[in-house]
């Protein structure tokens, strides 16, 4: 066990900010603008968290102040109790930027392989480690391929393999979707998924409510700079005066019964009924992978 | 808080995986095929003499062994230079530009790895571009040492002359062929080039675009040569005996602490095509200033670097 073998790790958050400031200077006196504004949150080990708001709200900007690329004019930033300035905190850090860009020459092995000797790994443990990455993002086919060639959803991919190298605990995702097609974003939100499943702290931003909605257990809601709201993504997003109840296979006697049941007992009173919808994501998903089966059969038929 | 060790200040490791990085990457961009037009230039001179050059009946025959020397090792400055200037002003923009660069400070990589990983990666690749240039550099030369010799020893002997004569005159060429004093020159351009980069990473901390660093990083190179120049017309008396007056004195100074000067690497580089005494000792203070240049200029970048925000 390590020197921090007396504390218990459960009590330290994952993240916290603390009453963050940012302001960036103008090109002349008082032109400067305050991107961060007294900003607090704090992530509980193994949770999903979603920082969510308009662009230029303040999201990225938290985001790079937890992370040590831009200093805080005010307030503090930890990640699991290390201040986040400190190099040594990065180390339990796995970073994937917007849009990420990688070095072209690097194969995807060979890109996966330098961050974990960053990280300070090497021999067979890296070399392991590697393939168990790639397989991870499922690109164990595309290993010796050159990054240059590959698409916005591969490189995404290979950008949670490399901010996972290491085997951090917590994983800081800006926008890990953006520009990736419905099929390649269910990829990554599923690997989130089990990243959560593994205990993994994840600190996302997206602009995709939707899917910050299906992933996250808490969310934060930054505007101009502020926190706006914070909390529980069940207690935020429930309507407490509204009952939904789902029916399966209902005759339409049953649901007359229901209707008549409502107005007699004069207390509350019926909104609205009809089929609940599947999501347009799902739809084309289904689609998709319905007819990519159905071509696999046709061709395992002719050969 | 965490269980895992903690970062260190510096790591020659970390700064050694960034500089393979840095090296890999200027190989796959194919830096190395400048060397072909310098291999074609180097090959080519065996078969130009040079238009003062009066063949084998010349006072002095080894004055064709000079230019080729000279235009050699001017080549290889000239190239490694500009490699120096152009490879490291678009390295670091490069990686803030592509975003490579975060995810490389969100790993436990303190920025001073960083830095020297990328000057070091720069650095070898110049090491080894002016390595090849150097063997080739001999191998030419040395033909064509024993062409001037072979034609000097036909025609003196045919004039008359006695073998020892001749074999005085050849020992003569001989001596301005390839020797350990020619390598100390190639060294010199070596070093200089160095601390061009060192220069030119500098400038890329703070710098905001990649035209910006390679212009500055000229006009310092330019400056660096021609500044020893500058001071002697600044520090000492003028032709009518003016003594110089405090500004020129403190302008002087200050040029003289910020700008390298090159004047030393270029005397050397002078004096290996010369053939004349270069000593072992000579070479350790050029390579004593070398490493206090790029000191200097890394302890900058990093305090400048250090501070940055992305």
């Amino acid at each position: 066990m390590g020197r921090y073998a007396g504390l218990i790790m459960s009590e330290v958050p994952a993240v916290q900010v603390n009453r963050l400031v940012k302001d960036f200077r103008g090109p002349f006196r008082g032109g400067g603008i305050r991107a961060v504004d007294e900003v607090s949150l704090s992530i509980a080990p193994g949770e999903v968290y979603g920082l969510i708001g308009p662009n230029g709200s303040g999201k990225s900007t938290t985001m790079k102040a937890v992370l040590g690329l831009v200093k805080p004019t005010a307030g503090s930033c930890a990640i699991f109790g290390r201040d986040s300035s400190k190099v040594d905190s990065r180390m339990e850090v796995g970073f994937l930027p917007e849009n990420p860009y990688f070095y072209k020459h690097l194969s995807a092995a060979e890109t996966v392989s330098f961050y974990g000797k960053l990280c300070g790994m090497r021999g067979a443990a890296l070399k392991a480690r590697v393939d168990e990455m790639l397989e991870l993002v499922g690109l164990e086919e595309a290993r010796h391929r050159r990054l240059r060639g590959f698409s916005k959803g591969m490189l995404q991919r290979i950008g949670l393999a490399q901010a996972l190298v290491q085997d951090p605990r917590l994983v800081v995702l800006d926008e890990p979707t953006a520009g990736v097609d419905p099929m390649g974003s269910r990829q990554i939100r599923d690997l989130i998924l089990d990243l959560k499943g593994r205990g993994i702290t994840v600190f996302l931003c997206s602009h995709l409510l939707e899917q910050v909605q299906e992933i996250c257990d808490r969310v934060g809601i930054i505007h101009r700079g502020k926190m706006v709201n914070e909390g529980d993504l069940e207690d935020l997003t429930s309507i407490h005066d509204r009952t939904e109840i789902i029916l399966q296979d209902a005759p339409p006697e049953l649901l007359e019964q229901i209707r008549n049941l409502v107005d007699q007992a004069n207390k509350g009173e019926l909104v609205s009924e009809g089929h609940p919808r599947s999501s347009l994501e799902s739809l084309f998903l289904k689609e998709t992978i319905e007819a990519e089966s159905k071509q696999k059969a046709v061709s395992t038929k002719q050969s | 808080m965490s269980d895992r060790p903690e970062t260190s200040f510096f790591s020659p490791r970390r700064a050694g995986i960034i500089a393979l990085s840095t090296v890999t990457q200027l190989v796959r961009m194919k830096v190395f095929y400048f060397l072909a037009p310098i291999a074609l230039l180097f090959v080519g001179l065996q078969f130009f003499d040079a238009f003062w050059y009066e063949g084998p009946e010349a006072s002095q025959p080894q004055q064709e062994l000079m230019m080729h020397k000279n235009l050699c090792l001017g080549t290889m400055m000239l190239f490694s230079s500009l490699f120096a200037i152009v490879s490291t002003a678009l390295l670091i923009p490069g990686d803030i530009e592509d975003r490579t660069l975060y995810t490389i400070l969100c790993k436990p990589v303190p920025r001073l790895d960083y830095l020297v990983g990328k000057l070091l990666g720069v650095i070898s690749v110049i090491f080894v571009a002016m390595l090849v240039m150097d063997i080739l550099m001999v191998v030419t030369l040395n033909y064509r040492t024993q062409v001037v010799s072979a034609e000097l020893g036909e025609y003196l002997g045919a004039i008359g002359w006695g073998e020892e004569e001749v074999r005085q005159g050849q020992a003569e060429v001989a001596s301005h062929g390839p020797s350990l004093i020619l390598q100390y020159g190639v060294l010199a351009h070596f070093f200089k080039a160095s601390i061009i980069a060192a220069v030119a990473l500098l400038i890329s901390t703070f710098s905001t675009s990649t035209l910006f660093t390679i212009a500055s990083s000229v006009m310092i190179w330019i400056i660096g040569a021609v500044q020893s120049l500058a001071r002697e017309g600044l520090f000492t008396k003028g032709e009518y005996g003016v003594e110089p007056g405090m500004v020129d004195r403190i302008l002087g100074t200050i040029i003289s602490l910020v700008f390298p000067d090159f004047q030393l690497f270029e005397s050397v580089s002078d004096g290996a095509a010369r053939v004349m005494e270069i000593g072992m000792f000579d070479m350790l203070h050029l390579g004593g200033l070398t490493f206090f240049y790029i000191a200097i200029y890394t302890v900058l970048s990093w305090f400048v670097f250090s501070d940055k925000e992305f």
